[in-house]
């Protein structure tokens, strides 16, 4: 196989256990995102924006929904002859088989899939990040730099760097210190978990963390202090622009939100960096009679009969007569029926909220996580249910 | 391999559609906020199973090309059979409603000769229903006709635009005229849907019979020989609608307004399947207001939009207000411009405070890339 420039791996192995109902049963990088996408669609999307025509998809959490959404990789002209798209679940050999352990392992049960395409360089990324950018720009800093190992970073508000991999550059970029959540930060720059590495250094580096048996075989804590310590070139690539990790429900909820405001900063709409998705196919959305839709996402096959107020409704939602549903996410083929009443929820695919609930009435002050009520996917809220807010729903519970 | 190939005539035109169709034909035309009226006979087609389907092109097939590409859509992308475009023959400007010529048969004669199948689908591309073909076999499939036309019973206009093809059908449900929808006005007439299923083998032997008198058209030829062949009717239950004006054109997309024509052609089992975009979700302002209109992916809102049908990607500022209108891909509508009963094609600009009144049921259409 001649030798590709670079090839993408995507790490979309994760549980997101942090994201509760929303991942019991599904992957999450294949959790619905602004309406018609799916958390995935954005690094993906980014791939081929690159020019990146050969990505390896880690999957282990739940994979079902994620595989059959990605497919042959049709939906982002990722179906190619030569590379495309390849789904890399864990798998036996000779000597048996593992679960990945960490991301770093993961890549590692990979060598064989990389080596087969033989690129000179390997981007990492991960498949639970929303933002947009082109890592062809990112590739050229690396070979400026001349860089072993280039990873993008942006500052963070100082407060909040204590929950990032933070790195300490010299004045010319060059990574002298990176610590994992740091309790004292001096530096507000964040990893974002995109590497860039040469795939000699890479594969070295992997071989050698995985015969430590100490390491948890991660990226952030394992190999890129590994690295450090043998005075590998490491630069920082700053990025400039909107990048949300969604890994809690009130991340994705805010990252969500974001896309309302009035200039939203991460822009759908931008035709130059196009975000591609898999989409169902479905007539145009219906706003019927005495429907009230306000600051609002809506997508194809929904129906509105009621009142819709800065939300977000995925393909084929559903709101009924008289219902009304405020600063809320409908994911795909929700039902909200005539008369309910939803604030501030993130109603599951599939979901149905029957006639005359109330989700999300106000409790005292401090509810949990921000007072968003969730509800899980397939899950049949019956008549006159009330939920409280910051309250998670799952099937079969009783509400 | 499926029983049936399917065959999807487009070369053929209606003055009445105006200017709507001087750039575009009649196959292409835009359709209910992100359909062009092609989908509906294809989608039927690909929806009953067929994997291959040819086209015949008219002479203007860009638009056509444009919107099938590979086919990748409908799933015919196929290393067996797949999507096939059959070049029409070059007709005058005026066809005399003629819709199946012969010649354009003969000339893509090959690809009806190459397959094994045992039918052949055949439809015209200006009508609006949603059939699942292996219904219309499950009923006649065993009844040994050699052809099955398929009808929709209505009660003609007190001023038809056009004329049609009407079936006269004794007891058992078999053909044994057609006729001609003139003079019928207001009648309840059995109107032939411009769909037929034909034995492929029977197919060519016509064809073969009748190279040399290419200017017929098939369905002349049925007339002619109706007693030589077993010709079943099978009517259409569900929504069955007629493009063949502006003023039907506006009245059927109007119909998409209404939820059960919407529930039957668009979400059940056999969707219609069209260009897939990759537009973001709509997304409406806060001063907007919205009643009664079918809204496609990917458009902005800030004004009011009432009893409407606006396409995909279209722009309506603050203060704008349209209504009984027909907006379609790409428009840009300015703030406070205002319009009522207007149809405007791809591309078109209405800008800040323009108005523009059509009358009631008699739209006024603005042409592609206009700016007002």
């Amino acid at each position: 196989m001649s030798g590709r420039e670079c090839i993408a791996m995507l790490l979309a192995g994760g549980q997101g256990s942090r994201l509760g109902c929303l991942t019991r049963n599904i992957a999450k990088p294949a959790v619905s995102f602004g309406g018609k996408y799916r958390i995935i669609d954005f690094s993906l999307s980014n791939c081929v924006n690159s020019n990146i025509d050969t990505v390896g998809v880690l999957t282990q959490y739940k994979p079902f929904l994620l595989n059959s959404y990605i497919g042959i990789g049709s939906a982002w002209d990722l179906d190619n002859s030569q590379g495309g798209v390849h789904i890399l679940p864990p798998f036996v050999g000779e000597q048996g088989g593992r679960w990945y352990k960490g991301t770093a392992n993961a890549i590692y049960q990979n060598i064989d899939f990389i080596s087969y395409y033989n690129p000179k360089y390997v981007l990492i990324i991960s498949g639970d990040h929303i933002y947009k950018m082109n890592y062809t720009q990112m590739l050229r800093y690396h070979q400026e730099k001349k860089a072993e190992v280039t990873i993008s970073v942006l500052p963070v508000p100082q407060e909040e760097a204590s929950r990032f991999g933070i790195i300490t550059t010299d004045e010319d970029s060059r990574i002298t210190k990176f610590t994992e959540k740091p309790v004292h930060p001096d530096s507000n720059l964040a990893s974002m978990g995109i590497y860039l590495f040469n795939w000699p250094v890479l594969k070295k580096a992997l071989i050698k963390d995985e015969v430590d048996s100490e390491s948890d075989n991660d990226f952030g804590k394992n190999i890129i202090p590994m690295l450090l310590q043998e005075h590998k070139k490491l630069y920082s690539y700053s990025f400039e622009g909107y990048w949300k990790d969604v890994g809690t429900i009130e991340s994705y909820y805010d990252a969500n939100m974001d896309l309302l405001s009035a200039q939203p900063e991460f822009d759908l709409f931008d035709t130059t960096t196009r975000v591609f998705s898999n989409s169902d196919i479905l007539p145009p959305q219906y706003i019927g009679e005495k429907a009230r839709v306000k600051n609002s996402l809506i997508s194809n096959g929904c129906t509105i009969l009621g009142e819709v107020i800065n939300s977000i409704l995925a393909p084929g939602v559903y709101v009924g007569e008289g219902a009304i549903v405020h600063n809320s996410l409908l994911l795909p083929n929700s039902t909200v029926s005539c008369e309910s009443w939803v604030r501030k929820a993130i109603i599951g695919e599939h979901s149905v909220i029957g006639a005359y609930c109330s989700i999300g009435i106000k409790i005292g002050t401090n509810p949990r996580q921000a007072g968003i009520t969730v509800i899980e996917d397939n899950t049949l809220i019956e008549e006159d249910t009330l939920v409280e807010e910051g309250k998670n729903v799952y099937r079969g519970s009783v509400a | 391999m499926s029983k049936f190939i399917g065959v999807i005539a487009c070369n053929y035109r209606t003055d009445l559609l105006q200017s709507m169709i001087t750039s575009r034909p009649i196959a292409a035309l835009p359709f209910g906020g992100r359909y062009r009226l092609l989908d509906f006979p294809l989608s039927g087609m690909v929806n009953s199973g067929l994997r291959t389907v040819g086209i015949i092109t008219p002479y203007r097939y860009r638009p056509i090309l444009d919107h099938l590409g590979a086919g990748k859509e409908w799933y015919l992308d196929r290393k067996v059979g797949g999507l096939f475009i059959l070049p029409g023959s070059r007709q005058g400007k005026y066809s005399r409603n003629n819709k199946f010529a012969l010649r354009d048969f003969v000339k893509n004669i090959e690809f009806l000769e190459r397959d094994r199948a045992d039918y052949v689908i055949i439809s015209g591309c200006s009508n609006i229903f949603n059939l699942n073909y292996n219904e219309v076999m499950a009923k006649f499939g065993d009844k040994n006709s050699d052809l099955i036309m398929i009808y929709k019973e209505l009660c003609l206009e007190e001023k038809e635009d056009c004329q049609g093809v009407v079936l006269q059908v004794d007891e058992n449900q078999m053909v044994v005229k057609l006729e001609s929808s003139l003079g019928r006005e207001k009648q309840i007439v059995k109107f032939f849907a411009d769909t037929f299923i034909v034995k492929r083998k029977l197919l060519l032997d016509i064809l073969k019979n009748y190279e040399g008198i290419e200017e017929m058209d098939l369905l002349d030829i049925l007339e002619e020989n109706i007693e030589m062949f077993r010709i079943a009717a099978y009517p259409l239950s569900g929504y069955f609608g007629r493009i063949t004006s502006i003023r039907s054109y506006y009245l059927r997309s109007m119909d998409m307004l209404n939820h059960s024509v919407r529930n039957e052609l668009f979400m059940k089992t056999n969707r219609i399947h069209t260009k897939i975009k990759d537009n973001p979700p709509t997304k409406y302002g806060t001063q907007c207001s919205i009643r009664n209109s079918l809204i496609s992916s990917g458009c902005t809102i800030q004004g009011n939009v009432r009893d409407s049908i606006v396409f995909r990607g279209v722009r309506i500022e603050a203060g704008a207000s349209v209504t009984k209108s027909i907006i379609m891909q790409k428009c840009v509508i300015g703030e406070e411009a205002v319009l009522e009963n207007v149809i405007i094609d791809k591309y078109g600009q209405v800008n800040t405070g323009a108005v523009i009144n059509g009358q009631d049921h008699s739209p006024v259409v603005i042409n592609k890339y206009m700016v007002l």
